[in-house]
């Protein structure tokens, strides 16, 4: 549906992006994820035509978009933003995509009252942007995303300006209303918990590549460098230097014993923490740091003595440069 | 709020009266006591006031300064949002063309009229001279000499002048108009045009509004540049309200009247000066 | 068609300085060539004579000296006034919105024109013997300034987060210790616009020099300037020659002054 072949930006002598291909399937939610800078704000800047590349194409429906106007692509954006107008009410902001394409005002009001129900924003529909809250503006952004039904959604962002508990009951929200719609939906991130959760497959992204594009299953256990196993899981997966290799294994993968066991090794704990759900404990070997994960009601004190032992099967391998080596 | 307690309730004066109470004094020896002193040259004379209504000269001399004020203005803001939208567009260069466009804006008045002056000399000028080169004839053009001319070439001095100020400001308020909402327009669909009229006009509005005031304000009581380039003639042909008054007052020393008629001058300029409170609040 | 926007970009910029140019011209050409035809804008032979008549033992001279004591004196007894007005705006806590009023009202002065206040001033000034002397003119100037002062500093001020000063005074500072030695040099950039400002207005003014001074002691480079055009027989080069030189510090200090330009310009409304 979405197809991006060789897709590379410069900004002077720096790659912003770099030689990025993608093919992304009809109905699909895909997700870009990365830190600050590695160019997943570009690349959908480029998707939705507000940047052009330097070299690659970008293939939609079938259609080459690359050199088009942002209008005639037939793409929706969200914007970290919202980007509403200031100076329209929300019925006119919602309505605005249908406006510029000239449809008739009587068909604008409906398309606009039936949107605003699907996202609960009737009530709201006379009032101005400055008015609302920001969870209520985020879904006016929504709203003027899908009342063109375009080919693709593009979202920037969008739930980083809201506070922790409204981002979740967001993206519940997010991921339930593109299963309705369908529609391609290409989401950029830098929360890796926004990434697997909403994702059908997460595109992990670094200085302008790709490290890794698949399923969030895939890139959770079997990630392909170490810089994706570092980047998706929370607290990070624990990476240990052994003989010329690099060892990675997840904080619930670390098994932890009160008194000595056989194949467990000794360590001293460096700080417990009791989350209630659950405890992380982060143990010293005396020469490196373990976080381990813990079941709730587990009291270790400062420099405790505590035992250790890595689940098998779950030890990770990656070669001096960090690339995952296959059993 | 400030974590240092203010005065107690009990207090009659604030604390920060005295740190104004200066300027206060210096004002209100420099501006209010003369204006009451104004107040009292007009009413030595009753007949001041009623003789505004029957003096076409001054009937005249605001007709000009009106005329001059819309045209000027009308003119000094199409080229200035058109400089601006035109100099924002731009990728290179800015700084250069910014900087340059705003000469004519900073030198002093009386210079840039002195400058006019010379140009506009109907024999000798290089406006002239320069029409003549090109082969045209220019013996009807006789700019600030000519009665039916002289104030269509005030205001094109004035046009000069100032419109880098309306350039200036309508540029700062295009800068501060947020990128979002103008990409969220390209994005659901709408052309260059569209946007400008949509979102750009309507977000400029306040920054608009301010620039037509303030400039509006300052043509009210023009003086300078018409001193220097006509002193009000041919004849009163250019004669805008301040110079009549400034005739009164020192070529006719009748400062009675002259202080009568400064006071509708005043008025005009209350109006402006009103909304520009307001407007500067609103932000 | 990126080439057709900046084709009319550089129209725009020609436009704007060619009468300048051409005032400089005329400055630096014979008399026999200034109205010449065709005229001629470049490859002319220069001169220099025309500056050397007006500054040296001209009378342009102490026209100079006159602007620019005054334009000084103003500046300085302004921000004296208006820096701590503006500070006291700014920093302390007013009853009923005392403090919109009065800035209101200060800036309403400003807004005042000039031609109003003239006639009284000048029979003011007439009383008190101050017609024709540059201390009158500097206080004049100095009410003009003062306004401006007050306006454009509090603004800076606001924009300096109160905790700064807290902390100075909860470490023993006294209000006007931490207005001098914490907040002033925070604003100092604010502070020299402010101050350039100040100087321009007062550089460039010309009705109130032109109706409270007559003699060649007393008066400015705008009203020597224009009382040379308004005689009979006008000496162009001596005349532009004062012109360009009335110019260049102006344009100086604009340059210096640039990143508050529109600050300025607007009263402050604008914060470009």
């Amino acid at each position: 549906m979405l197809e991006l072949s060789g897709v590379t930006k410069k900004f002077g002598s720096r790659a912003a992006v770099s030689g990025v291909s993608l093919a992304i399937g009809d109905g699909e939610f895909v997700v870009l994820l990365g830190p600050s800078g590695c160019g997943k704000t570009t690349l959908m800047r480029m998707i939705a035509g507000l940047e052009s590349p330097d070299e690659g194409s970008i293939r939609l429906g079938g259609e080459e978009i690359t050199g088009r106007d942002p209008r005639d692509r037939d793409i929706a954006m969200v914007f970290q933003s919202y980007a509403l107008y200031p100076h329209m009410t929300i019925a006119q902001n919602i309505g605005y995509p249908l406006r510029v394409r000239k449809r008739a005002q009587r068909e604008i009001e409906a398309e606009v009252k039936h949107v605003a129900a699907r996202l609960g924003l009737t009530p709201l529909l006379g009032n101005f942007p400055r008015q609302l809250s920001g969870g209520e503006r985020q879904r006016v952004a929504l709203a003027r995303a899908i009342i063109r039904r375009p080919k693709a959604f593009l979202m920037d962002e969008p739930l980083s300006n809201l506070d922790a508990r409204l981002r979740v009951e967001m993206r519940a929200e997010l991921k339930h209303l593109q299963h309705e719609l369908r529609i391609v939906t290409i989401y950029v991130t830098h929360d890796q918990a926004e990434a697997m959760t909403l994702a059908h497959r997460i595109a992990v992204m670094r200085e302008g590549k790709i490290q890794q594009y698949d399923t969030p299953a895939n890139v959770y256990h079997k990630p392909v460098n170490t810089f994706v196993a570092q980047f998706v899981g929370s607290p990070s997966m624990n990476l240990i230097a052994k003989g010329g290799e690099t060892l990675g294994v997840r904080p619930e993968d670390v098994e932890l014993s009160p008194a000595a066991r056989p194949d467990f090794s000794p360590a001293r704990v460096y700080v417990s923490e009791e989350m209630g759900n659950e405890t992380i404990v982060v143990i010293s070997d005396g020469a490196t740091q373990i976080t381990a994960r813990a079941p709730a009601g587990i009291r270790l004190d400062f420099d405790a003595e505590v035992w250790y032992r890595f689940r098998t099967g779950k030890i990770h391998r990656f070669d001096a440069s960090g690339k995952r080596l296959d059993d | 709020m400030s974590v240092i307690a203010a005065p107690a309730r009990g207090r009659r004066v604030p604390e920060g009266f005295w740190w104004v109470f200066p300027s206060i004094l210096v004002l209100l020896a420099l501006s209010i006591y003369p204006l009451l002193y104004a107040v009292k040259l007009s009413l030595a004379d009753r007949r001041n006031f009623t003789r505004l209504l029957s003096d076409r000269l001054f009937f005249t001399a605001g007709v000009q300064t009106i005329v001059l004020t819309l045209a000027a203005l009308a003119i000094e803001f199409a080229l200035g949002l058109a400089l601006a939208v035109l100099i924002d567009s731009l990728a290179r260069g800015r700084t250069f063309f910014r900087t340059a466009l705003l000469v004519p804006m900073l030198l002093p008045p009386v210079v840039a009229a002195v400058a006019w002056r010379l140009i506009y000399n109907p024999q000798f000028g290089v406006l002239n001279g320069s029409l003549r080169r090109l082969g045209f004839d220019t013996s009807h053009l006789t700019w600030t000499s000519g009665e039916g001319s002289a104030l269509a070439s005030v205001i094109l001095v004035d046009v000069w002048e100032w419109t880098p100020f309306l350039f200036l400001l309508l540029s700062a308020g295009l800068q501060a108009i947020p990128t979002e909402p103008l990409e969220a327009a390209r994005v659901d669909g709408a052309g260059a045009w569209r946007i400008f009229c949509d979102v750009t006009l309507p977000l400029l509005k306040p920054t608009i509004v301010l620039a037509l005031l303030l400039r509006g304000m300052d043509l009210v009581r023009i003086f300078d540049q018409i001193f220097i380039l006509t002193q009000g003639g041919p004849g009163t042909a250019t004669e805008t309200v301040s110079l009549y008054i400034y005739r009164t007052a020192f070529r006719f020393s009748n400062f009675g009247y002259a202080a009568a008629m400064s006071f509708v001058l005043l008025a005009a300029t209350l109006l402006f000066s009103r909304g520009l409170l307001k407007a500067m609040r609103a932000r | 068609m990126k080439i057709f926007r900046y084709g009319a970009a550089v129209i725009a910029v020609v436009i704007a300085l060619a009468p300048v140019y051409w005032l400089v011209t005329i400055s630096l050409k014979r008399e026999v060539d200034q109205f010449a035809y065709p005229p001629q804008w470049i490859g002319f032979t220069t001169t220099l004579a025309h500056y050397r008549e007006a500054f040296a033992g001209g009378s342009f001279a102490a026209y100079f000296e006159n602007s620019v004591f005054l334009a000084a004196i103003s500046t300085v007894a302004a921000l004296l006034a208006g820096v701590p007005a503006a500070y006291g705006l700014a920093r302390f806590e007013w009853p009923r919105k005392w403090d919109e009023r009065i800035g209101d009202w200060i800036l309403s002065t400003r807004m005042l024109p000039p031609i109003v206040t003239i006639v009284p001033l000048f029979l003011m000034l007439r009383e008190a013997r101050l017609l024709n002397s540059l201390s009158g003119l500097a206080i004049v100037y100095t009410g003009f300034n003062l306004p401006f002062v007050v306006w454009m500093m509090r603004g800076f001020f606001e924009e300096v987060p109160r905790e700064i000063e807290e902390a100075a005074m909860l470490d023993g500072e006294s209000r006007m210790g931490a207005l001098l030695r914490i907040v002033l040099p925070l604003v100092k950039p604010g502070l020299a616009a402010t101050a350039v400002f100040c100087l321009v207005v007062a550089w460039n003014e010309f009705l109130f020099a032109l109706i409270l001074t007559e003699t060649d002691a007393a008066m400015t480079l705008p009203v020597g300037i224009a009382s040379h055009v308004t005689q009979y027989e006008i000496q162009w080069g001596v005349m532009s020659a004062a012109g360009v030189v009335a110019m260049i510090p102006v344009l100086i200090f604009a340059a210096a002054a640039q990143k508050y330009l529109v600050r300025g310009l607007s009263l402050g409304a604008v914060k470009g």
